[in-house]
Parts: C-alpha cells; structure tokens; sequence
C-alpha cells in the first residue's frame, strides 16, 4: 500500500486520466441522483395542518406508478365527512372539492395555467392548511372570495369553467388559493377526492379509528403516506425530470466504466518495463496484481471524493435551471442526500476496481525478463478474454436489437439503450481488429512519403495504442448519432402523421389558461371536444380511459380495441362511473376506428358529470369571437404548438445527455492522447534526430491523432447505423406503416470535429512543449 | 586448481534452450553444463548470438530452459510454479541490468530497500543506510533515480541486488551504459562484494576489460561453453580469446555459407 502510494505520487500525470474519470463520472452520478432524490412527493403545504386524510378509493389501474382514483359524488364526501366527525379526537373533517379558477387581470389570465386547474378550493378547507382570515369575514354565498392579496370588499375579475365572472373579496387569506363558500365549491369541482381531518389526539390512534369508519370506501393516510396526495400535473413533471436524470445516470455511469477502462489499460500497457522490473527484483504475480488495485484505490477514492463534493455541490445549481425547462416542479428544492452521497463514493471506486481488474491480471502475468527489453513494440493486440468479450457484448447486443420488435413499446427505448452500450463496448474491444487493415487502406495513398511511412508503421505497431484513443471517440460518436437519430426518426414520423391529419382551417384554443371556458366554447361557431376519462368496470376489472365529450355523438362511440377490451358491440350498454363519482350506463351507438378518443360521450353528458373539464380547443367555423383566455392560429400552427413544445423537451433532454457525453468522452480522448504523446518523446527524439523538424514530427503526430479519431468514428456510425435500424424496425412494426431512417449528419459532423479538434489540440501540446 | 568443498552456488545441466518451433527453431543454449562454485566473479563473453544473454537469463531463473536442469544455491528449478521461482529469485538472487534497474517513483533507500519489502520483511533500522553506504551512496538515500548520474544509478542496483545476501548476483552489462571511469567503479564494488564478502558474482559482458576483474571467464559460441580462463587474466589476453572466437564464428559462417 505503501509502494502503491509512492507510485501514485510520483506519476500522478499518468493517474490523473483515471482519476478525473472516475471524478467526473461520480460527479454526474452523484449530482444526478441528489437531483432525483431531493425530488420525491411532498404533501401539498395545504394540507400541512391535517395530520390524518382520507384519500378517495382506488379503483385498480396505474398510471405514473400511482393508483387511479375514483372521487366522491358530493353527497356521499358530506355524508362521510359527517361520519368522520364524530371518531373521537376529530375537531373537524373537511371535504376538499378543487377546481379551476384564474384570475384575470387586464383582460389576461394570471398565474400558472396548470396549477391554476386546482387553485379554487372550499372555504371549510382552509383550516387542513392552516390558513387564517387576515381580515374580512369568510364567503358564504355564490359570487364571494376569499383570497390572498386583496381587500375586504374589492371586486376581482376570474375565468372558471363556466366562462368569466366577477367576484366579490369578503375576506383576505393569508394562505394561496381562491376560497369559495362549500357548496359553491362542490357544485363547480368532479367529486371529492380528499376529506382532511383536523385532530387533536395522537395521528395514529385518530387514523385507526378513522380507517373503521371508513372501511372500504377511501383510504386513510397519515405522516409521509400524505406525501401521496401531490397533484398528479407535479408529480408527473417531478417524472418527466426523473427520466432525464435516470437517462443521466445510465450514460454517466457507463461513460465512466468505459473511460476509466481504458485510461487504466493504457497506463498499464506504458508501464510494462516498471512492472517487469518489480517482478524481476522479486515482486510475484500477486503482488503486481495487488499493487495495481491498491493503486487505483488511492487514485479512486480520491477522485471518487471529488467527485462526490463536485456532485453534491452543482445539484443545487441546476434545480432552477431544471424547474424553468419544466422537468421539475416549482415547489422543487434541492437537499442533501447522503445516502446518493455514500452510494455513488463507493460506485466510483467499484468501477475503477472493475476498470483495472483486466488490466491488472495481465500485468501479473508480465515475464520479469520484459524488463531488459528496451523496445516498447505492442504485443499482440487481441488477448483471447478481449476476443471472449468482444464477441459476446456484439452478439447480445445484435440479439437484443433483433428481439426489440416484439418487446412491449415502454420498454423498447430503454433495451434498445442497452443494445447500443453492449454494440458501442464490442466496438471498442475489437477495435483493433478493425485498426490494421483500416489503417492500410487509408494510408496507402501516402505509403511513398516519409510521413506517410511513419504513421503507418507507428499505427500499426501501436494497434493498442490507437483503440485507446479511438475508444473515446467511437463511444461519442456512437451516442451523438444514436440518439439524435432515433429522436429525429421518431419526431419525423409523428410530425408527418399529425400534419398529414389537418385540415386548413382557423382553430381557438387557449392562451395562458389551461383550456377554454363554456362561454368561451359557447360564443364561437364550430366543432369541439370536451376531454375527460370514464372508469369502465367489466368482469370485475375497472379500467381508466380517456374520453371525450361531442356534440354530434349519438351515445357512447368506442374505438375497436377498447370495446374488445370491455366486451362490448354496437347496440349493447357500458356500465361507467363518471369523473364526478356517480355510475351510469349507457347504450354503444357505435364502434369507429376514428373516433378521436378510445371512448366518445354526448357532449353535455361529460359536461353534467365532469364540471370541472375545460375545453382544449374550437374548430372555428365561421369568424372568431373574442373572449378572455382564448386565441385563434391555424390548425397547423396549433398541431405545431404542441410538436414544438415536445420537441423543447426532447431538445433539453439531447443536449443535456449529448454534452454529458461529448464533454465526458472528449475528455478521454484528450487524455489518452496527452498520455499516449507524452509517453512517446523518445520516439519523437529519434524522429527529430533523423533530421525531421517540429513541423514534421507534428504532422506525424497529427496524423496519427486524426487516423485514431477516424478510426473511431467509422466504428461508432457503424454502431450507431445498426442500432438505429433496429429502432427504426421496432417502430415500424408499431407503427405499420414505413419509416425513413434519418441519420443526423450534421450533429455527427458536429461531434466529430470536435473530437479531432481536441485530439489535434492533446497531441500539439505534450509535442510542442517537450523541444 | 584448489577443490572447493562447498556446494556450488549455481549448476545447469545439458540446459538447453530453443526459441521457436519447426522449421524456424534457434537454438541458443546447445546442452550447456557449468558449475559456478561459491563466492566466486564469474564473466561471461562471447560475440552477439552466441547465448550469453540466454545462459544468464535460465541460470537467473528469468527465463525457462527447454530442456537439462538448472539448480540454484541447492535447488532445482524444475516444476516451480511462477510464484514460486519468483520467491526463490527474491531470496537467492540479485540482478543488475544495463539500464532501468531502479523504479523511478522511489528514492535510492526505498529501491533498496524493495527486495526486503516485497518478501514481506522490514527492513532493520540502519540496514539500508549500510547498503548504500557500502556503494558510497549514503548521502545520497532521499534522491530519486532522475537525481542520480547513470553510475549512481547502477551503484544503487548493486546496493539493492546485495541487500538480500542473495547466493548468486548476476549482472548484465552492467558497465554497457557507463562512461569509463563509472564502469571501473562498478566493476571494484563487485570484486569487493566477492572479495570481502564471499559473494558470488556471474556477469555478462563483451569488454575485455570488464572481464578482467573476473575469477574465470568462460566464453560461449553457438549456445556452448567453447573455452575459458581460470585465475585474473589480463584484458590484453581476453581480448585475443575473443577475437580468436569471432574469426572462428566468422570462419566457420564461411564455410557453413559455402556448403
């Protein structure tokens, strides 16, 4: 250990590759996964004064991880509110109606659209939060608020479902939110999803007796279980961001192992006489192979420390960056999460083990007589265990891609991930298969020049050598192309479905608020769908679907599969329960492929049970009419809109993972080269002392740099081409219809340059200095 | 010609060794039998090729003959596993090499001091400082081999191929690298080594001169023992022996090529 340590101190420079590695790989890993656990559901502060609720039952189905819902219809919210009064220590039990109220200050809605879907709330419910009137007396009547930031008596101009309104402040609330007399705030919200309960006993004792009263009709929830009862519009922006970060773990990681792979392989294979030195003066082979891991372990507990305080000390830098993209929600703060800390400290230094773990067999097995042998010629490139492995990651990978078809679609992106990583680490260990005859070919043109001679006999005697620098690139490359491509070939098709579909007309939709109010729906001439969801119960199961609600619908209208999925046909009846809580049964007036959402209603049906659904947009037919809230595009504009704003989101997501890897491997490749360079001024000198001049030796070294970094990159679109044909298979066969396969130039070009640029800048530089 | 009644520090028997196979074979040790007795400066020469590099490579353990028995201080290395011959070199055998024999991370005392550390002892207080102090070097213990001259390198070498008491140093080229009065230097700390303390130096070399200070000098052609010297010869007569075996290699290509 002691040796080890001498020997990190005195050739730092060459640890260094492994150590900012491991650094920045854990950096990531950390950042991310303090990131990921910082944002975990959090009981909505309006809850934060009621230590027990109850949540309305669940009603099977999953979305998000979360069990679906069913409210309670009004009545029976104020008959178990009623019941859950009387549990002893029960001071009070609140039914908690939302609904979506705006304020609209200079004829423009304010505030955030899709928060403002659960801004209105009863005024009996201000209490779960702890709220207090600042002054004023409470609303009790139809038309009067009470909220934050006005005075008794002002009137205050809002948007809700039902169109614009004017209101009268009766009080001043020192909590957000509009507050409405309860029964204004039951009438205007789809059942009752939460009775708070406000008690003054023991939680748990209150919540036993609780749960008796209750029984199978909600489900009581206390201390952290509370944290269930986030908005479902936050929780899925906390998803939206989780996946960005999972994505960021997975590439950080992988990055991490590869570089620190081959950063080690290559200090390994320069240090061969020092190791065949220590084995001659009486080092065994277990020593050599201890030497290395306690090596590494100095080198990686170090740059795993870094990295972890590097980690843990950006995570909070990037919550607001990441809550202005939308990918985290705005109640989003950032804490510190030992538990990501310690885990990710002692991944670094797993995956530098693991990095040096080849490497360090072979050196154990260096022959002591390497030590008197001056010349530093590669041996044999290919090690049988590098064959071994090349192969196999190859064949999974391919097989994967094969099998990718017939996998489930929310788990295609994922494998084919892992097809990609297991293609990218066969590319780079049979990378010097590939380097001989690649770099015959390419450089024969130049056979006859001095130059030429040179790079081509120092590529070829130094296979190993290239494959560590062409590694880096080849991986960089490979993602770059893999993931602009499958994005581009996905939003290609999508775009070109979706344009394809609408006609040229004028479409309202809304502007700063969530959806269209009814009077806004009312005023304009057109056709509109009123979006909300149904509880299908068949054969004892209870399925969600989205639904819509249209004027001309006849009754209910399935699509296909959704009436093979519930057993029903054309002129039979559906069982439903409606957002609102209450049950009905309709007749099937038909069965279409194009009906625009998997069930259809009768439009004033879905208006009846779901009071709280906003129209999302008009298919004008004759001149808009101006109304607060609304705004008029062309249907292409509008299908634009909402390409655009995925596209934002997928955007955030490529640049994020594309510049972790370009920057990460980037890194590598200026690494290798600055380490495979600087280990060659021997040759150099010769070169120089043979009568080539600086500008020679850098045009051999530049050449060889380049050749690494082409070499790389042939092998990384290689991958990248194959995987992406898989994915575009895969969606083919989803899709039924053909896809073209994108292949993004221009981003590959783009990451390539770079690459040579800082190849070109590592080699110039070690050459350059060491006159 | 005295009969020493100590058993002899080095032994090969008919040791043979071939590179390669088939056709393209070489063989560069042809059934050699030596006996190199006890505190005894053996010098090996012999042209380029002629396998002096090979016979001290498979005496020293380095490298495994193909055939025949090689035995140090009393053991035979047949069937030691890698471990093994590595632990027996540690313990009986010292090596200094033309060039890069110290571990540039590591002070002069620390290189010393490593064949005591690699077998897992501790080094007794004072005992390296004696070591390097015995080579001239003891102000010289903090610095790092980049510090040293390339005498002062190959001196430490010395230092840390004795510090062990190994049965047998061998040395290869060990003045090649040096300028004259460095190579004189390293040639007296050997003689000493065999002089005061018993020890037994084999060294390879190609200057007759290098070879003076041996005991015996024993000259290889094609793979075998083809003459040797006994008693302090002087560099003028080796120097004859060897030109008149490098006519004979030259005369018998001659031939060869004229068949």
């Amino acid at each position: 250990m002691n040796l080890a340590w001498q020997m990190v101190r005195h050739r730092f420079a060459g640890f260094a590759g492994t150590f900012l590695a491991v650094a920045l790989g854990v950096a990531v890993v950390a950042g991310a996964t303090t990131l990921y656990l910082s944002s975990q559901p959090e009981t909505p502060a309006r809850y934060a004064g009621s230590a027990v609720l109850v949540e309305s039952p669940e009603s099977g189905e999953y979305e998000l991880g979360r069990p679906h819902h069913r409210p309670w219809p009004a009545a029976e919210a104020t008959a178990l509110a009623g019941r859950l009064a009387e549990v002893p220590g029960v001071t009070a039990a609140v039914p908690d109606p939302s609904f979506y109220v705006q304020r609209v200050v200079d004829g423009r809605a304010t505030g955030d659209p899709e928060q403002s879907r659960y801004a209105g709330h009863a005024w009996s419910s201000a209490v779960l939060g702890g709220y207090r009137l600042s002054a004023g007396t409470a609303p009790a009547a139809e038309g009067e608020v009470a909220l934050a930031g006005a005075a008794p008596g002002t009137v205050v101009e809002v948007l809700t479902v039902a169109g614009p309104a004017r209101w009268t402040v009766t009080g001043t609330v020192d909590g957000p939110g509009f507050y409405v007399a309860d029964a204004a705030a039951l009438r205007r919200s789809a059942g009752v999803p939460v009775i708070g309960l406000v008690v003054d006993g023991e939680p748990e004792a209150v919540a036993a007796a609780a749960r008796a009263v209750v029984g199978a009709d909600g489900t009581v929830l206390t201390g952290d279980d509370r944290d269930r009862l986030e908005p479902g519009e936050v929780t899925r922006t906390r998803w939206l961001g989780a996946q960005l970060l999972i994505a960021m773990v997975a590439i950080g990681g992988f990055v991490a192992i590869f570089v620190v792979s081959s950063t080690t392989a290559l200090s390994t294979a320069q240090r061969r006489r020092e190791i065949a030195l220590l084995r001659a003066v009486g080092a065994t082979p277990g020593q050599v192979h201890r030497l290395m891991y306690a090596e590494t372990l100095v080198v990686a507990v170090a740059g795993s420390a870094v990295g972890v305080l590097l980690g843990a000390a950006v995570a909070p830098l990037l919550a607001q960056p990441m809550i202005d993209s939308g990918l985290q929600p705005s109640i989003f703060t950032v804490s510190v999460q030992p538990v990501a800390l310690a885990g990710t400290f002692a991944l670094g230094i797993v995956v530098a083990l693991l990095g040096v773990w080849s490497v360090a067999r072979r050196a154990g097995r260096t022959p002591a007589l390497d030590a008197l042998r001056e010349a530093e010629v590669s041996k044999r490139a290919m090690s049988p265990l590098r064959w071994v492995a090349g192969l196999l990651a190859a064949a999974g990978g391919v097989a994967l891609l094969v099998f990718l078809p017939n996998l489930a679609i929310q788990s295609q992106a994922t494998v084919g991930m892992g097809a990609a990583m297991l293609l990218l680490t066969a590319g780079a260990l049979l990378a010097p298969v590939v380097i001989v005859p690649l770099v015959r070919v390419v450089t024969w043109p130049w056979r006859r020049g001095a130059t030429g001679m040179v790079v081509r006999e120092g590529t070829l005697t130094g296979v190993r050598r290239v494959a560590s620098t062409a590694a880096p690139v080849l991986l960089t490359v490979g993602f770059a192309m893999l993931l602009t491509g499958t994005v581009a070939t996905i939003t290609e098709v999508e775009g070109a479905e979706e344009l394809a579909k609408i006609p040229a007309i004028t479409v309202a939709t809304a502007d700063g608020t969530p959806g269209l109010s009814e009077a806004a729906v009312a005023a304009q001439r057109g056709e509109s769908q009123l979006p909300t969801w149904v509880h299908v119960n068949h054969g004892g199961t209870v399925t969600g679907y989205d639904a819509v609600g249209r004027s001309d619908a006849p009754g209910l209208v399935l699509w296909p599969d959704t009436a093979a999925e519930i057993g029903a046909a054309a002129g039979g009846t559906v069982s439903l329960r409606w957002p609102d809580g209450t049950l009905g049964t309709l007749p099937v007036a038909a069965v279409d492929a194009d009906a625009p959402a998997p069930v259809v209603v009768p439009r004033d049906l879905a208006r009846r049970h779901d009071p709280a659904a906003l129209t999302t947009a008009v298919m004008l037919d004759g001149p808009p009419r101006p109304a607060p809230g609304l705004r008029t595009m062309s249907a292409r504009d509008y299908v634009q809109l909402d390409i655009d704003r995925e596209e934002r989101i997928i955007d955030i997501f490529l640049i994020m993972l594309i510049g972790l890897g370009v920057g990460y491997t980037g890194l590598a490749v200026a690494n290798t080269l600055l380490m495979a360079t600087a280990a060659r001024r021997s040759e150099f000198r010769a070169l120089r002392l043979a009568g080539a001049g600086t500008g020679q030796v850098l045009r051999v070294s530049s050449a060889e740099a380049l050749l690494a970094v082409g070499v790389g990159t042939a092998l990384g679109a290689a991958v990248a081409i194959i995987s992406l044909t898989g994915v575009r298979e895969a969606v083919e066969a989803e899709l039924g219809i053909a896809v073209p396969l994108v292949v993004p130039w221009g981003a590959s070009a783009a990451v390539v340059g770079i690459c040579a640029a800082v190849a070109l800048l590592a080699t110039a530089v070690p050459v350059l200095r060491r006159r | 010609m005295t009969i020493t009644t100590t058993a002899p520090a080095i032994e090969l028997r008919a040791v043979r060794r071939v590179y390669g196979t088939g056709e393209r074979a070489v063989t560069a040790l042809d059934a050699v039998d030596l006996r190199i007795p006890s505190a005894s400066f053996t010098a090996v020469m012999g042209p380029s090729g002629s396998g002096k590099s090979t016979l001290l490579h498979c005496a020293a353990g380095l490298d495994r003959a193909t055939g025949g028995e090689v035995i140090i201080d009393g053991v035979s290395l047949d069937g030691l596993t890698e471990r093994a011959l590595t632990k027996l070199r540690r313990a009986r055998v010292g090596f200094v090499f033309q060039a890069f024999n110290l571990v540039p991370a590591l002070t002069a005392a620390q290189n010393v001091a490593l064949p005591l550390r690699l077998a897992g002892r501790r080094p007794e207080p004072g005992e390296v400082t004696a070591m390097l102090g015995e080579v001239g070097l003891a102000d010289r213990a903090g610095h790092r081999p980049s510090e040293l001259s390339g005498g002062q390198q190959q001196r430490v070498a010395i230092a840390r191929a004795l510090v062990t008491r190994p049965a047998v140093l061998f040395a290869d080229e060990p003045t090649g690298a040096l300028d004259a009065a460095s190579g004189r230097e390293v040639l007296r700390l050997l003689r000493t080594a065999v002089d005061r303390h018993a020890q037994t130096v084999v060294m390879v070399t190609h200057d007759p001169f290098a070879a003076a200070h041996a005991d015996r000098v024993l000259f290889l052609a094609d793979g075998r023992v083809v003459d040797s010297l006994a008693g302090p010869a002087g560099a003028q007569e080796i120097a004859m022996r060897t030109a008149a075996l490098e006519e004979g290699v030259r005369a018998g290509d001659v031939a060869e090529a004229r068949r």
